[in-house]
């Protein structure tokens, strides 16, 4: 690994690699991962890819429909339309949203580099000069003076600073963009403020919205899919619905109560928006929250219009307008149900987008209250309604605390309560609460799987965390002790997911992860048959 | 867009190998992409929990959920990851002829 790589390296040598990953550089993971050989190894490029992708980053490449330019013409164009792009960052009228945070954490950095140790992509990867948060940040903050100030190019080449916009520097940092999970420790561990996921939200912002690049996971098969068909699944509403009857029946057997979801129900109290992915790859979530709403007799409603029964809202990781176009068509639906709140499902990304970000655009009679799924389950867990037994849940959990929830938000007790109460063996992770690791992830990670991105997010975004949910079960390590991960977000348990697959955490040490809702209807009494089967997860 | 040769003929794929275009899609195929997973014979529930999948993406535009396929073939997870090395997502969708699953799956 290349340590104290310079500023100007991002425009130089662009055929080539500014890093690598391997796996004996990164931080040690403890046993019985500790093992390199033992593990599958890192997906390297083949040499067919590396003639044909651009990889001049790090070996890992998470966007292979990123184009190369033919010419030294095309390459011109390419740093002409990110320089006009870089204009309107900095530009009110076409950046209103995010000008001033992003003016501030330009002008406020002290370059004092604290916020680094806070990074878990910095740390996981033994401290690679590359991912260290400061990094694209201050490339970003150069890029500006040079190239939007007066005289700034003859100041920087004066000064020996100056980077040469080029293909090499682009094409770097739109990869750069995307090995950054917009988690914000790093902004809450800045003595100044200094928000370095806005610029990378920035620059990912710049690409989608200026050059037309943008990740196929998160934009073409993303939010794209989602306005045209409901979701980034490609589940259509029909298809939703008869899923959920699927379903419904088939709880029905396996609990012994009955279990029903209604949809379209207008004048419901309440408007339920899961995240569609949830149905497919974690059902028994979304089920158990048609268990507990009927049996704390909620007046709710699932919707089945498009994309009302997908609450993920992936502009929030890389474009201001997919983003409000999601976010007002969500607001839409439940005006037109009628409804007298807007309940997010679990997933983190969903609350900051829609509880946070779109308070701004939902405005009048769109603004309709918008509560968390884990201050709803709280209520519902401590209503008197539904009787529990604790001891049905007498087995180790630990709770992961999903960025956008925790730390974005500021949630951080109403799920403590809720497992405090219903599981005898919890324990915290440490750092927790708003000082939480991020999965690895965060930031639209979790659902891209291009090329080889996957090795990069179990072996470097996710290292921390992993690590972190090894220790909080170090007491009892073995298999033999079935341990439960909660983790209330949908992106937080895929990555969990990759992860655990990818190092054979079940069958080595026991652990799944799963949500909130799973847990508080496990210990429900009604259920006469464990509603969590560690058999059931790969 | 990369390129691929399965028994014979060359597909488009995506860079991990599942074919973009699934109606060239045939058992032949199937039968390619499992030797690549040092699958070398493919059996009676093969075909099953292929079938299966393939109609069910030809029907509604996506792969159907696990429990779903788990109901429908009788077979449980354990006995999905014997019969497909790398799971029902990774191998069996891609030995199926159907795109890799998107969003959040």
């Amino acid at each position: 690994m290349k340590k104290n790589l310079k500023l100007t390296d991002i425009s130089k040598d662009g055929d080539t690699q500014l890093t690598e990953i391997n796996i004996d550089e990164l931080i040690p993971l403890p046993p019985p991962y500790d093992n390199i050989d033992e593990l599958p190894g890192f997906k390297r490029l083949t040499e067919d890819q590396k003639e044909r992708l651009v990889c001049n980053l790090d070996g890992v490449v998470s966007y292979a429909a990123l184009p190369k330019p033919k010419n030294k013409e095309e390459e011109k164009k390419y740093v002409e339309q990110f320089v006009s792009g870089l204009k309107k960052l900095l530009n009110r009228e076409n950046n209103w949203t995010f000008l001033q945070p992003l003016l501030l954490s330009l002008d406020y950095c002290v370059e004092c580099q604290t916020c680094n140790d806070s990074c878990p992509i910095y740390l996981g990867s033994g401290k690679n000069d590359l991912y260290r948060p400061t990094y694209r940040s201050e490339v970003f903050r150069s890029l500006v003076n040079e190239y939007l100030k007066p005289f700034g190019r003859l100041r920087a080449k004066f000064n020996k600073k100056d980077i040469e916009l080029n293909w090499a520097a682009i094409s770097r940092l739109y990869e750069l963009s995307y090995r950054c999970n917009l988690c914000r420790r790093c902004g809450q561990a800045c003595p100044m403020g200094v928000d370095n996921a806005l610029i990378t939200r920035e620059l990912r912002k710049l690409f989608s919205q200026e050059l037309g690049w943008a990740p196929k996971e998160l934009h073409e098969k993303g939010t794209v899919l989602q306005l045209k068909v409901g979701s980034p699944t490609g589940l259509k509403p029909h298809v939703a619905k008869d899923n959920f009857e699927f379903l419904d029946d088939d709880f029905t057997e396996a609990t012994g109560i009955e279990v029903s979801t209604p949809w379209d129900r207008e004048g419901a109290d309440v408007l339920l928006i899961h995240s569609a992915g949830d149905i497919i790859s974690f059902p028994e979530s979304p089920i158990a929250f048609s268990i507990l709403c009927n049996a704390a007799g909620i007046s709710w409603t699932l919707s089945s219009e498009i994309p009302g029964y997908d609450g993920v809202n992936y502009g929030v990781f890389y474009d201001d307008f997919q983003l409000a176009k999601v976010a007002i068509k969500h607001a839409q639906i439940a005006k037109k149900l009628k409804v007298k709140k807007i309940v997010m499902g679990e997933c983190g990304h969903q609350h900051k987008a829609f509880m946070s970000v779109a308070d701004r655009m939902l405005i009048g009679d769109l603004n309709i209250p918008r509560e968390s799924v884990v201050t709803f389950l709280e209520n519902i867990v401590f209503s008197g309604k539904i009787k529990f037994d604790p001891s049905k849940n007498d087995f180790p959990v630990t709770l992961h605390d999903p960025c956008n929830i925790v730390r974005i938000l500021g949630i951080v007790e109403p799920q403590r309560r809720i497992l405090r109460y219903l599981c005898p063996q919890f324990r915290e992770m440490t750092p927790h609460g708003v000082d939480n690791y991020c999965c690895g992830g965060g930031g639209g990670l979790s659902v891209m799987s291009d090329v080889n991105f996957t090795d990069w997010k179990v072996h470097v975004a996710g290292r921390m965390k992993f690590k972190q949910v090894l220790e909080a079960f170090a007491d009892q390590p073995g298999p033999e002790v079935k341990k439960y991960l909660c983790a209330p977000c949908l992106n937080c348990k895929l990555q969990f997911r990759d992860l655990f697959d990818y190092y054979r955490a079940r069958e080595k040490s026991g652990i799944i992860c799963g949500g909130l809702a799973e847990l508080i209807v496990n210990a429900m009494v009604d259920i006469k048959q464990p509603f969590i089967k560690w058999e059931e997860f790969p | 867009m990369a390129q691929m040769e399965l028994a014979g003929n060359m597909y488009e794929v995506d860079e991990n190998g599942f074919m973009q275009e699934t109606e060239r899609w045939n058992e032949d195929v199937a039968k390619a992409y499992a030797a690549l997973e040092g699958v070398n014979e493919l059996t009676e529930d093969h075909w099953t929990a292929i079938n299966y999948l393939r109609n069910y993406y030809l029907e509604n535009g996506i792969c159907p959920m696990i429990r779903r396929l788990v109901k429908v073939s009788g077979f449980n997870l354990s006995r999905l990851y014997e019969l497909f090395p790398n799971g029902p997502a990774q191998s069996a969708c891609k030995w199926a002829g159907v795109p890799k699953p998107t969003g959040c799956v």
